[in-house]
């Protein structure tokens, strides 16, 4: 157990290094077989909203015979002490260091956490590459969207899950320990491990290189092992167990309050984005289901506030029904109601303003584009007229603020594009306007993202906008949104960049990363930590230019980094789905009942699952 | 509605959380335990709690009190019974009384507090001769302290009421009594700060713990309303 006591009063926040929340599991050390330390590479606040840690931490709590503790990135004022006074990282429940754990299992929520995820092995006295770990040290894994590429960690983990966890993880604590009773090596176990669905031991596949750069090959070094592993998904998602006491934190996480999980996956078909390949089918929890699942969570952690999350909540089936039972049974005890994303239409604001009847603070919509062309290329099927309806209704409703999403440097993107946010934005605030919005408290906010290219997105191919050009659109949108009730914000194109290096990256990065560490580079995705510099410098050390990635348009027929990693959803869809964008077509919703041939179905049979609805549909 | 005076612990993990996120941690509770809480009016109800006393981070309270307005009237011991099982690890509850009405909030009576000091000594002293040393410290005037940020030097020495002294073996405890609220209140860290001038120790190094919050009439606050109690319903405070 290691002494952190003395240097709680000399950081910033000692909440984040404590533990002891309402319902933290401290299980008794010694009677349990398997002890796996879930390692969020990000700092305190930030992981624990991620519904990720909950599920796994109540899965595996559940087993009498193992347990599940939890360590974050400790931030940079406390790793000073640590590193100091050289005490290793630890895990919050037991405060002992990582490595008595048998198992650390990493989450790769965003590829801003890579060099988290390295300083943390580092943090916690472990040699960095898999394959300098012996049996004496813990199996290192990893999972979450990231690891639909991998490729980046593969010199630093083990073994990676690819997929829904629920029932992965059981199948890995089973093997351990049958691995455990038959006194296998690591690699013995490694290899049983490989031959499990859903799980990817890189140093047991041999990557081979082109002279332009590009892969040559993704093969199986040894025998009985899948050339592509097959993500696993939970079938029934109303079976599977679902974290009704999750931890309560005495500090505030960045999303305070209860989640509950309407339904998994989203089949919108935005062509940018991975989750909306990575999570199909679509999945709806039953209302009843949910109806109880809300009752216990709300009992056991005393929130008042209430998250119906997925990747589009407004799209669940029975969505005025549920809202209707939940505001029936809590209002009483004053628990709001609140959606995490908006649908740019009339019937989300009408949602929106249903659950929120007395606090109107902002309301944000995500057109991504400027304009109807753009708008189709990337399928966001939301048109001008939807929106101007939706905020038309939403100033009637009484909001005063609304906040409106747009991404950059998008396939195909010209400078017309670019003029279309400034247009629509103005158009928004007129409509403001016209509804008699007072002139000083009305607002409209634009917020730009710049695109990044992600594995297994219909987009996967496309370049990235240099970042001359990001900036340069950046700087024209600036300028054309200047005046009262209009504002302005835009991410550094800079940590986009090296978002998309890493998103669409091969495993000789691992060394970048490496160099990287080496050189001071973690927290990426905070500003007051970036140092683009730096990373320039070890790419450099690397002899690895980052453009190759980032700015390099892949083609159809070449193997991709990821291309032994089998999401569900064809490669043919995708590249059709990539034409169909250059062409300005759009692609329907298959909740429609049209099948788009995505694939997904037929190779995990799987099927997507609506509730059926009485009148709750739109 | 009824005013309840919670007695509560503050150890382990918590003594790292700070006031405003303690203040959540009870409204969770109270939530949890199915208590029903009364709520302020206006845009943004809040549930009715008032604390004696905010605790510095990193500091134990062995005795701390809130106060809870709750819409029905319960027997304390149930209030205590639900609550207790509800607080997370760290917030320990001790006891629950009634508070009348029109009792003052525990804030306001607040005048002082009582506090252990533990710690080191860098280099073993007799015991005589730190009794001597801290004699002729409070022997002072004056006793000017700055907080850390280069903050304005002030006077501490009438914030100071007593401080006692007991070490052994290079071991030093010193209980204090200081001025505590909202006007000249004294941390005990600044008391230790201005004592390493004269005594062998390492102010950082110490364990804190508020052992007592005390009115100006020099009840514990625990006790204050009792009086105003007396003619109305008798519900005092059983240890549960």
């Amino acid at each position: 157990m290691v002494k952190i006591d003395h240097l709680l009063s000399r950081v910033e926040k000692p909440g984040r290094y404590v533990g002891g929340e309402f319902n933290a599991v401290v299980k008794e050390w010694d009677g349990v077989d398997v002890k796996i330390a879930f390692a969020f590479p990000d700092v305190y606040e930030v992981g624990m909203s991620h519904l990720g840690l909950h599920i796994l931490y109540d899965t595996v709590n559940r087993r009498p015979d193992a347990l599940m503790e939890r360590v974050f990135a400790p931030w940079p004022d406390m790793e000073h002490l640590m590193r100091r006074e050289g005490i290793p990282l630890f895990a919050l429940e037991s405060r002992r260091p990582l490595c008595e754990f048998d198992v650390v299992a990493f989450t790769l929520p965003y590829e801003l956490t890579y060099s988290n995820v390295v300083n943390m092995l580092d943090l916690a006295g472990l040699p960095l590459a898999a394959a300098a770990r012996d049996d004496r040290y813990p199996l290192v894994i990893a999972g979450g969207p990231c690891a639909f590429n991998p490729e980046p960690l593969a010199d630093f983990i083990d073994v990676f899950f690819i997929g829904e966890g629920e029932e992965g993880i059981h199948d890995f604590i089973d093997a351990f320990q049958a691995g455990r009773r038959q006194a296998l090596t690591r690699r013995e176990l490694l290899l049983v491990l490989a031959k499990m669905p859903g799980f990817y031991v890189p140093e047991l596949y041999r990557v081979s290189y082109r002279e332009n750069g590009g892969i040559a090959s993704i093969t199986p070094a040894t025998g009985g092992i899948p050339a592509r592993v097959r993500r696993r998904l939970v079938h029934d998602l109303d079976a599977a167990p679902f974290p009704t006491r999750p931890i309560v934190p005495y500090l505030s996480p960045v999303h305070d309050r209860a989640v509950l999980e309407v339904f998994r996956g989203c089949t919108r078909g935005c062509r940018f984005c991975q989750a909306g390949m990575i999570y199909r089918p679509v999945r709806e929890r039953s209302m009843d289901r949910l109806l109880g699942l809300a009752e216990e969570l709300l009992r056991q952690t005393g929130y008042d506030e209430l998250s119906l999350a997925s990747l589009s909540t407004v799209d669940y089936t029975r969505l005025r029904e549920l809202l209707a039972a939940l505001d029936a049974r809590y209002r009483r005890e004053r628990v709001s109601l609140s959606l995490p994303s908006l649908r740019a239409d009339a019937f989300a604001v009408d949602i929106a303003r249903t659950i929120q009847e007395v606090r109107k603070s902002t309301l944000t919509f995500a057109p991504e584009a400027g304009t109807q062309r753009l708008r189709n290329v990337i399928n966001k099927q939301v048109t001008e007229e939807d929106l101007l309806r939706a905020v038309e209704a939403a100033f009637r409703a009484g909001w005063l603020r609304v906040k409106l999403y747009f991404m950059l440097g998008l396939p195909t993107e010209t400078d017309a594009d670019v003029e279309g946010i400034a247009a629509l934005a103005r158009k928004v605030l007129e409509v403001g306007r016209e509804c008699g919005v007072p002139k000083g408290r009305l607002s409209v906010t634009v917020s730009v993202a710049s695109f990044v290219p992600k594995a297994h997105s219909p987009f996967q191919w496309e370049p990235q906008a240099p970042l001359e050009v990001l900036a340069a659109r950046q700087a024209r949108l600036k300028e054309l949104l200047r005046g009262p009730g209009l504002a302005f914000h835009w991410h550094d194109p800079r940590t986009s960049f090296l978002e998309a290096v890493f998103a669409r990256g091969d495993r000789r990065l691992g060394a970048v990363l490496r160099e990287a560490r080496a050189r001071g580079c973690r927290f990426d995705g905070w500003r007051e930590h970036f140092r683009y510099e730096a990373w320039l410098e070890a790419f450099s050390a690397a002899g690895l230019a980052p453009e190759n990635y980032a700015y390099r348009r892949y083609d159809y027929d070449e193997i991709l980094p990821w291309e032994h990693i089998d999401s569900g959803v064809s490669k043919e869809f995708l590249a059709v789905e990539h034409r169909r964008a250059l062409r300005g077509e759009v692609t329907v919703d298959c909740r429609g009942g049209v099948c788009t041939g995505c694939g997904v179905c037929p190779a995990l049979d799987a099927a997507p699952r609506l509730e059926v609805g009485a009148g709750g549909a739109v | 509605m009824a005013r309840y005076r919670v007695a509560y612990a503050q150890n382990g993990p918590a003594r790292w959380i700070g006031h405003l996120d303690i203040m959540r941690a009870f409204a969770r509770a109270a939530r949890r335990a199915g208590l029903p809480l009364a709520y302020t009016r206006g845009f943004n109800p809040r549930p009715k709690m008032s604390f004696a006393a905010p605790l510095p981070v990193g500091m134990r309270g062995e005795n701390e009190y809130v106060d809870l307005e709750l819409e029905e009237t319960l027997p304390t011991s149930e209030v205590a019974r639900y609550l207790r099982h509800a607080l997370p690890p760290g917030l320990e509850l001790l006891a629950v009384r009634r508070v009348p009405d029109g009792a003052p909030a525990p804030m306001s009576v607040l005048d002082r507090a009582r506090y252990l000091c533990h710690g080191t000594l860098t280099e073993v002293l007799p015991p005589a001769e730190i009794e001597d040393r801290l004699a002729s410290f409070l022997a002072r005037g004056e006793i000017w302290v700055a907080r850390r940020n280069g903050e304005q030097p002030r006077d501490i020495r009438p914030g100071i009421r007593s401080i006692a002294v007991r070490s052994a073996d290079g071991e030093i405890s010193l209980a204090m009594e200081l001025k505590a609220g909202s006007q000249g209140n004294v941390r005990p860290e600044e008391v230790l700060r201005a004592l390493s001038e004269v005594l062998p120790l390492d102010p950082d190094s110490f364990d804190l713990a508020r052992t007592a919050l005390i009115a100006r009439d020099g009840r514990l606050l625990w006790d204050c309303g009792k009086v105003l109690e007396r003619n109305a319903q008798r519900n005092s405070g059983d240890f549960t």
